[in-house]
């Protein structure tokens, strides 16, 4: 692993040294090349939509973690949740990937309000009071709202000011104005029993319009077309956007340096776009697919060790440990509670990537976290992300059922889901900057047909029967 | 010791051809490719009927033909010039200071562009300082600079390095030329376009035919790192078009077919300009 004081601890306990490959340039490349030269690492961890999973499980490279199980290690099944499992079952009947930050239906009401959305709409405080602190839930509210904000801080430290802030745009289109967007509309992802078309939603629709409209009066500042993750994050630090439709946890570090200089100056969760009922908005929490899955592969030489050591780290023995560390060193029972020192604490909250080095707790290696258990450890959240948390509790649902429904790879309905998607990419950008409703309902009604042309019945089609498929795992 | 060269071509240049049939295959990685069916020319087709077929191939001539305008006979001009300078530490120093950009990489320099032609970089500063324009422009925010950019961008950073060729040609001139011309009391612009120019003739004859053939091949690089969704209509190039259709979507099989596509094309090129040049000037690469 490395040279923090937890890995040191969990190579000494288990006698695992892990050698991380971690891809430099694109993941997905690095994998192909891989599984092409057939040699695979024992252990690969990747997000479960990538289409590497999907190959790797057809071509027979990853190795059945329950037989790995029944043959080696019976005490996988102990720890291993079984409705993460059957989440994962193949059609053979077998399930060759575990997932991280994976939520089951059940677990999800229980501590959804313990841990709530990512998904939130921010200002800056200062700004934002300063106006009078608006209401911004409707069309007329949020232009309004960024019109007041460009006229009464036309800089911020000599800098414009940029009025709205999004997620990066990508070549399949932007985050923060697609599924992020209709969360916050409450727009339906199901209609009596079938999928719905989000993208045609006429409440949609009026707020991409908004967006439009707000370029029109000069409201979009072009930097949010063309910065990419890093050059946002430097932007985040020196207050630069008034609001932002942004994932909390992806500006922590850049909201904690705000809230040193002067606490006014953070960005707080305000209530955003909302449809016309102003519903409140229905948020993703954490899916039961989770984020990353870790599967084994066929090239692995010790496979006894090798399922041994991934039931150590999905058992709450292996979770304690990767996330407080060594008892003594990283971590006490202090009040009762088990929980990190608080020089340990101390650091992680002001430098995590100093934390990550000299400690490596707090799932610096969050491979198979497991962030449901995490939470009888974790410190309490401190100002200013305390505000973002509290905000989304109660708007948080669960989209599990919706996970893993879109076709990927190189069959017949990949193909034509990534040309929609790439032609979405192209299309969202020139929306915005469209001249009049008229010409967005012109670009809107292209896409459409291009929609049709590259087969989009047939990503339908995939997409309603998974989602069907799914919904029998989830009722069992 | 040639036989040694050979089978170095053979086994680094020749086998790995063999990967080309994937082009009319459907090739997946976790299986051989002797495994893969064979679809005939159905990525063709699909590259031909691609809506974006028209956009792709106008940037990439667009673009190309420009470099090639403008591109090309700045270096020869820029060779002569060097040429005529008398004191040898003046013109050491605007050869090194000339061909030092050439050593930055495309993603080093991508950045340090994006910087400088931003809403408020050195570029719309200085502009404005000259009130040429009176709002600042994001040049990387519309298609219509892009052309412009990629162009001047790429001659202002390999104009010093591709002179050097020319230098080394106009370097290999007998001076006895010169002086009988000297005497027979030809001026420098003289000697410069009835010595200097006809010597190397033949080196810019065989550079062009090559640079003629290049004309679908961008610079990947430079576009990949100046490109974003706002230029897109002015940026997709065929290259970009293989890398987001084909290698970033695994599919290597198309990728192959519209590479091989452009190859086809640009062999063709080369054999006509080839061609042209032999009738024209009696000068040719074969």
């Amino acid at each position: 692993m490395g040279v923090d004081l937890t890995s040191q601890y969990v190579t000494k306990k288990t006698g695992v040294n892990i050698n991380f490959i971690v891809p430099a340039g694109n993941e997905n490349e690095k994998l192909n090349t891989m599984i092409a030269s057939g040699k695979l690492p024992d252990f690969i961890t990747l997000g479960w939509w990538e289409d590497g999973v999907k190959k790797m499980i057809e071509g027979g490279l990853v190795l059945p973690l329950d037989e790995l199980a029944e043959k080696y290690d019976p005490y996988f099944f102990k720890v291993a949740d079984p409705i993460k499992l059957d989440w994962y079952r193949q059609p053979d009947g077998h399930v060759y990937g575990y997932p991280n930050a994976s939520s089951s239906p059940k677990d999800f009401d229980r501590y959804k309000e313990l841990k709530p959305s990512n998904q939130t709409f921010v200002v800056r405080k200062d700004i934002y009071e300063a106006l009078g602190k608006p209401d911004m839930r409707t069309p007329e509210g949020f232009l309004n709202a960024l019109k007041m904000a460009k006229e009464k801080f036309p800089t911020v430290n000599g800098q414009p000011l940029i009025p709205l802030g999004l997620h990066e745009f990508t070549e399949t289109g932007n985050y923060s104005l697609e599924d992020y967007l209709q969360n916050f509309l409450a727009i339906p992802r199901e209609k009596d029993g079938k999928l719905y078309d989000r993208l045609t939603d006429p409440e949609y629709i009026k707020w991409l319009k908004t967006f439009r409209k707000a370029n029109e009066m000069g409201l979009h500042a072009k930097d949010i077309f063309v910065d990419k993750r890093a050059q946002m994050e430097e932007k985040i630090a020196q207050g630069r956007y008034f609001a932002m439709i942004f994932q909390r946890s992806d500006f922590a570090a850049q909201n904690q340096a705000l809230f040193a200089k002067d606490p006014n100056s953070v960005y707080i969760a305000v209530d955003g776009p909302s449809n016309s009922n102003l519903d409140a908005p229905k948020l993703a929490g954490d899916g039961l697919s989770g984020w990353t899955i870790t599967l084994i592969s066929k090239d692995c030489k010790d496979k006894a060790r090798a399922i041994r050591f991934l039931s150590y780290l999905i058992s709450e023995e292996g979770q304690k440990d990767l996330y407080l560390g060594e008892k003594g060193i990283t971590y006490d029972t202090i009040d009762g509670k088990d929980q990190f020192k608080p020089e340990v604490l101390d650091l992680l909250n002001k430098d995590r990537a100093a934390f990550d080095k000299k400690y490596g707790a707090s799932y610096t290696f969050w491979m198979l976290m497991d962030t449901n258990m995490m939470l009888q450890w974790a410190p309490p959240t401190a100002e200013p992300m305390k505000q973002l948390e509290d905000w989304t509790k109660g708007k948080t649902v669960s989209y599990a059922v919706f996970d893993g429904i879109n076709p990927t790879g190189d069959s017949d309905e990949g193909i034509a889901a990534n040309k929609i998607a790439m032609e979405w990419g192209k299309t969202l950008p020139k929306l915005l900057l469209a001249k009049s409703d008229e010409e967005f309902d012109k670009l809107f009604n292209e896409f459409l047909e291009k929609r049709k042309q590259y087969g989009y019945d047939k990503v339908l089609k995939y997409q309603e029967q998974k989602y069907q498929e799914n919904k029998k795992k989830i009722e069992k | 010791m040639a036989l040694l060269g050979v089978i170095w071509m053979i086994i680094f240049n020749y086998l790995p051809m063999y990967g080309l049939i994937i082009a009319f295959k459907r090739y997946s990685i976790i299986k051989p490719i002797s495994k893969a069916p064979w679809v005939g020319f159905q990525y063709f087709k699909e590259f031909l009927t691609d809506p974006e077929f028209y956009n792709v191939i106008k940037n990439t001539v667009g673009i190309s033909a420009l470099k090639l305008l403008i591109g090309f006979p700045l270096p020869i001009l820029f060779a002569l010039m060097l040429n005529e300078l008398t004191s040898v530490k003046f013109k050491r120093a605007v050869q090194t200071i000339s061909y030092l950009p050439h050593f930055l990489s495309w993603v080093v320099l991508g950045g340090i562009l994006t910087t400088w032609l931003s809403d408020v970089g050195i570029i719309n500063e200085i502009l404005m300082k000259l009130n040429i324009i009176k709002e600042p422009v994001n040049y990387l925010a519309d298609p219509k600079y892009f052309w412009g950019i990629v162009v001047l961008s790429d001659i202002w950073k390999e104009l010093g390095w591709s002179a050097i060729i020319y230098l080394a040609a106009i370097a290999g001139v007998d001076p006895e030329m010169y002086e009988a011309a000297t005497i027979d009391g030809a001026s420098r612009i003289h000697r410069m376009i009835y010595i200097t120019l006809p010597a190397i003739k033949p080196t810019i004859t065989i550079l062009f035919i090559l640079a003629v053939s290049g004309i679908l091949n961008s610079n990947f690089d430079q576009i990949l790192v100046l490109r974003n969704s706002l230029n897109a209509s002015a940026s997709d190039v065929i290259d970009i078009y293989v890398y987001r259709m084909g290698i970033q979507l695994s599919r290597y099989s198309y990728a192959t077919a519209v590479g091989l596509v452009k190859s086809i094309i640009a062999f063709l090129l080369l054999l006509s300009a080839n061609y042209v040049s032999k009738k024209l000037n009696d000068t040719s690469l074969f």
